[in-house]
């Protein structure tokens, strides 16, 4: 499929999990993408992209931080001619320090990097879509967004944050063409869960793993992929404001075996 | 085009005209086998041929979704015409009324129910089986933006398009273990005939001007979410509503 031929596209937080598996899924719809992260893997997301024949180039920076974001946008539109697609995807998990006992400092660095960086990206990538009057910005938020339990306190009101900026945002971009969604992926084995997957290993319990979901499996992260494939495509024209949990239907139902009455 | 339908029978409810028709014409670009559903084979006729004369493999079937037999007879003739099991239902087919609550009669509830609420009862029955022995399938259920947010007039409609929603999520959990998914698709406003033609022009200005969108979406844009919805690109979305509105219901206004 080639949906996103002729598109521009940035990728944060590209070096690994749903961020490489986004590139490669854009890049192989026919996008030119950018891809950006904090370390030298997001450089083997672009060379896998390039050695596949499509296009693709690497940015180590920190995208939560606003100079940084400006150059993303400016280095999208000087390299590849212009911007289309913004997927704003870094993201940390926090910690499950007992609530009473957690900090500003922690709450300071998880804002700024999971919410913080969604604002930049709307933004910047905002400011150069409603010039042009087209775009797509897809914000990674999380089913911890949805529902307790699901992550560290702090990542789950951060990402709730993100599904509230995706409606904001959507809605302040009214009539110019740009549109704003969140993806709300629930358990999927990335760089920010590797722990979780490795102790459920050490114990033996992997099967247990996504139980809780009706799927009674965690995702996979070119599932999401192709979610945000799908958002960043025009099979979304009228997609606007959204938050699109890929879950396994863990958000929305409550699978606990059939209730006595 | 791609092809992430080929080779599946896809089932498409209400599929004569409107969003039904843009859905099973998607199917067919993306390689599907569409099974055509109407409660009039004969108003199917122009939808099919136009379906065929794209090269498309289609067929029709006229039957009253609301009727359990019929219903579980039908799959059954689908089968055997396709000579393969149902792998994508999209349960489209919808009869509805828009009164207020005094004018509302039996005869309009009961109707309304048997089609837009038994009717998903029985072709998701009747359906899973078909789906369970080829490995897994996928449902798309439509709703309606009026099942979170009502407009005028819409008691019964709100009332039944919220009880698509419940009745998807809870097929969902039971039919994961079978490897089926059941999404819903909740619409705004979309320019078909018969949605224009509820509204004066002033109406319709006042209605897109409250939507970030500025426009009525299309049929074939509620066809592309279905046909993403229904395919393998959605492997993780289970019991998910996935609104479709063109931003209409995001603000306070």
């Amino acid at each position: 499929m080639r949906r996103l031929a002729g598109k521009r596209a940035v990728v944060t937080g590209g070096g690994s999990g749903i961020g490489r598996a986004s590139a490669i899924r854009f890049a192989r719809e026919g996008a030119s993408v950018l891809v950006v992260g904090r370390a030298g893997n997001t450089e083997e997301t672009a060379a896998g992209i390039r050695s596949e024949g499509e296009t693709a180039s690497a940015l180590i920076v920190d995208a939560a931080i606003e100079e940084n974001v400006a150059e993303i946008v400016r280095r999208c539109v000087s390299e590849f001619g212009g911007l289309e697609i913004f997927f704003a995807n870094i993201g940390v998990t926090g910690t499950n320090t007992p609530l009473l006992e957690q900090t500003v400092d922690e709450w300071s660095e998880v804002y700024r990097i999971n919410t913080i960086s969604c604002f930049l990206a709307v933004k910047y990538a905002g400011r150069h879509m409603t010039a042009q009057g087209y775009g797509s910005i897809i914000l990674t938020s999380s089913a911890a967004s949805l529902r307790a339990n699901a992550g560290a306190i702090s990542y789950s009101a951060s990402k709730a944050a993100v599904n509230n900026l995706a409606q904001t945002a959507a809605n302040a971009f009214a009539g110019t063409g740009v549109r704003v969604n969140a993806v709300l992926p629930g358990l999927v084995e990335t760089q920010l869960t590797r722990k979780v997957f490795e102790d459920a290993r050490a114990r033996g319990v992997e099967a247990k793993l996504g139980h809780v979901t009706p799927m009674k499996r965690p995702g996979r992260s070119e599932e999401i992929a192709a979610a945000a494939a799908f958002l960043a495509s025009d099979d979304s024209s009228y997609v606007d404001g959204q938050l699109l949990s890929v879950d396994g239907g863990v958000s929305s139902t409550h699978p606990y075996g059939r209730i006595a009455l | 085009m791609n092809s992430r339908f080929r080779d599946r029978v896809c089932v498409v409810t209400g599929a004569a005209r409107g969003i039904g028709l843009a859905i099973a014409e998607r199917f067919g670009r993306e390689g599907g086998r569409i099974a055509c559903v109407d409660v009039s084979a004969r108003r199917l006729e122009p939808a099919v041929e136009g379906l065929k004369s794209k090269g498309f493999e289609a067929r029709a079937y006229g039957v009253d979704v609301g009727k359990r037999d019929d219903v579980h007879a039908l799959f059954a003739q689908i089968e055997s015409d396709f000579a393969a099991p149902v792998a994508v239902l999209v349960n489209n087919a919808v009869w509805a009324r828009f009164e207020p609550l005094a004018q509302i009669e039996i005869e309009t509830v009961e109707r309304m129910f048997a089609v837009g609420v038994h009717g998903l009862i029985w072709t998701t029955q009747a359906a899973a089986p078909q789906m369970e022995r080829r490995g897994g399938g996928s449902i798309v259920n439509l709703s309606s933006v009026s099942a979170f947010h009502p407009a005028k007039d819409s008691i019964a409609y709100s009332a039944l398009k919220a009880g698509v929603v419940g009745l998807s999520r809870a097929s969902a959990i039971e039919l994961s273990a079978k490897k089926i998914r059941v999404n819903v698709i909740a619409p705004g406003m979309i320019g078909t005939p018969a949605s224009i033609a509820q509204f004066d022009e002033a109406t319709i200005a006042t209605r897109q001007a409250e939507m970030p969108a500025g426009r009525f979406g299309e049929p074939e844009e509620i066809a592309a979410l279905a046909a993403f919805l229904a395919s393998d690109d959605a492997s993780y979305i289970q019991g998910t509503v996935v609104t479709a509105d063109g931003g209409w219901t995001i603000p306070a206004r």
